[in-house]
């Protein structure tokens, strides 16, 4: 609680400084010419500076109060909305933009209504996700009712996969791997950090132009309209890190470590035309290339995991 | 006469069935990447042979981790994550440049702009938050426990695995 506490005032002192850095190095620059150019880059640099070194350094603290901090997510939504700390994130405010952008990808695609299918998929998704480096999150799963093939991560631990990207599994090993890659984007806040860059970056610009926006906090700014932002790639860098990790969660939790890249076959073999897997290939890396890529990773590392389980008795089939 | 014809039947039935059969036995794939072919399928088995990435190559038996290939140069064993199963190397991989290509330029900004059903960009543009979906989907959240329980029931047992690091560069 004393973390939620002291964020609202710390918030504007860390704006000003983060001015001031961009305001030193352009004092540095003698020609007027390059002072627009100068300031984008200088800004940019300074925000990805400290997105790196609050990212690196809080990781530790910051979930030894999630629990905590989780359990409250519910009912701060209104509060921090008005306050929210895009420099340092608590963990209860990466829940509340998390909640935000799955509300709104639900808008699009409410759950599937089998009760027995979403609890089935909650929990091989929880115990894989407690093989991560936060098994502490409130993670939740969702099949969505939509035929196309893709899932979905959001901050904090929201978690969706499709109907059809569901149907082409054949076992839970299979399912493990797909949700084993959408808990290490939460893990590795991807999706967090492209938010923070560009919001930090709006910020800092509106005060620099003399049009400081009073709202420029809100959450529902940082994610643009409805569940666009769902529809963003992230870089192809973090979808390969997803894949390595997820993979190793998987692996970790006890099932056959050829789960994730089962489906990376399958998927690989979809006509690249056809509109169900339109967004999927849009916004990943080809199938084959994260295949290659794994491959050269995995090395011979799997060689002695021989005793994984793929459970495709236990598999929970659609109705 | 009835009992005979149903006996023609029969073999006449078979012939496909047997045909499958073979034809899957030789299932079609492609090289993921440089590797070498052994007598075994061990690590450290005897070399037979090698391929190079995106080569075509004919999948004969699988056995655990690992697939039985017919290569250019010579036959043998390979880890099956160096294989890509099925359809042709080329016109895949033509696809996956082009997948890369289409503006992925490592910026995290780039917005899809295709996709004519389902979760297009346009659909999830228009979408509107959804407290009552929200709320259902948080009522699944299980605790650490129950998902220890759910593994337990399944035999699972976490085991001991470092983090896949990223390999720079590639063939071995």
């Amino acid at each position: 609680m004393s973390a939620n506490q002291t964020s609202p005032s710390k918030s504007p002192t860390q704006q000003f400084r983060l001015i001031s850095i961009v305001v030193a190095g352009m004092l540095g620059f003698t020609s007027s010419q390059s002072v627009a150019f100068d300031f984008k880059g200088a800004l940019k640099d300074a925000v990805e500076k400290e997105i790196s070194q609050q990212s690196e350094g809080s990781t530790a603290p910051t979930n030894a109060v999630s629990t905590t901090e989780s359990a409250k997510s519910n009912n701060s939504t209104a509060s921090s909305e008005a306050t929210f700390n895009w420099k340092n994130p608590s963990t209860a405010e990466e829940i509340t933009l998390g909640r935000e952008i799955a509300g709104n990808l639900l808008g699009a695609a409410p759950l599937v209504k089998d009760a027995a299918l979403q609890k089935y998929v909650n929990s091989v998704g929880r115990w894989v996700a407690s093989q991560s480096e936060r098994p502490e999150l409130p993670w939740r799963f969702g099949v969505i009712e939509s035929e196309d093939l893709n899932a979905f991560a959001a901050p904090g631990g929201y978690i969706m996969l499709t109907k059809g990207l569901y149907r082409k599994l054949q076992n839970e090993a299979q399912l493990a791997g797909v949700l084993g890659h959408e808990i290490a984007h939460v893990v590795k806040k991807h999706q967090l950090k492209v938010l923070q860059k560009q919001q930090l970056l709006n910020i800092g610009a509106g005060l620099l132009s003399d049009k400081y926006a009073k709202d420029n906090a809100m959450i529902s700014k940082a994610i643009g309209s409805g569940a666009e932002i769902s529809a963003r790639s992230l870089d192809k860098s973090a979808e390969y890190e997803a894949d390595r990790l997820g993979l190793s969660y998987a692996t970790r939790a006890g099932y056959e470590p050829y789960g994730l890249t089962d489906v990376l076959q399958t998927l690989g073999q979809s006509n690249t035309s056809d509109a169900s897997v339109a967004l999927l290939f849009k916004t990943h890396p080809h199938p084959d290339e994260r295949l290659s890529a794994l491959s050269e990773s995995v090395g011979g590392q799997l060689d002695k995991m021989t005793n994984g389980k793929t459970l495709e008795k236990r598999f929970y089939l659609l109705k | 006469m009835k009992h005979y014809l149903k006996q023609v039947l029969i073999a006449c039935s078979l012939i496909p069935i047997l045909y499958v059969g073979m034809s899957s036995a030789a299932e079609k794939a492609s090289a993921l990447k440089n590797d070498s072919l052994r007598t075994e399928p061990y690590a450290d088995a005897k070399i037979s042979g090698s391929f190079v990435r995106g080569e075509r190559l004919e999948i004969i038996k699988k056995q655990g981790a690992w697939l039985q290939v017919k290569a250019k140069k010579g036959s043998g064993w390979v880890r099956l994550l160096s294989v890509k199963r099925g359809v042709t190397a080329s016109s895949n991989q033509a696809a996956g440049v082009l997948a890369v290509a289409s503006g992925r330029a490592g910026t995290g900004q780039v917005v899809s702009t295709t996709g004519v059903r389902g979760l297009s960009e346009q659909e999830l543009k228009a979408a509107k938050f959804n407290e009552e979906e929200v709320k259902t989907l948080e009522s699944y959240t299980l605790s650490a426990e129950k998902g220890r329980a759910f593994a337990k029931a399944g035999n699972l047992n976490s085991v001991a695995f470092k983090n896949l690091k990223e390999v720079k560069g590639g063939a071995q």
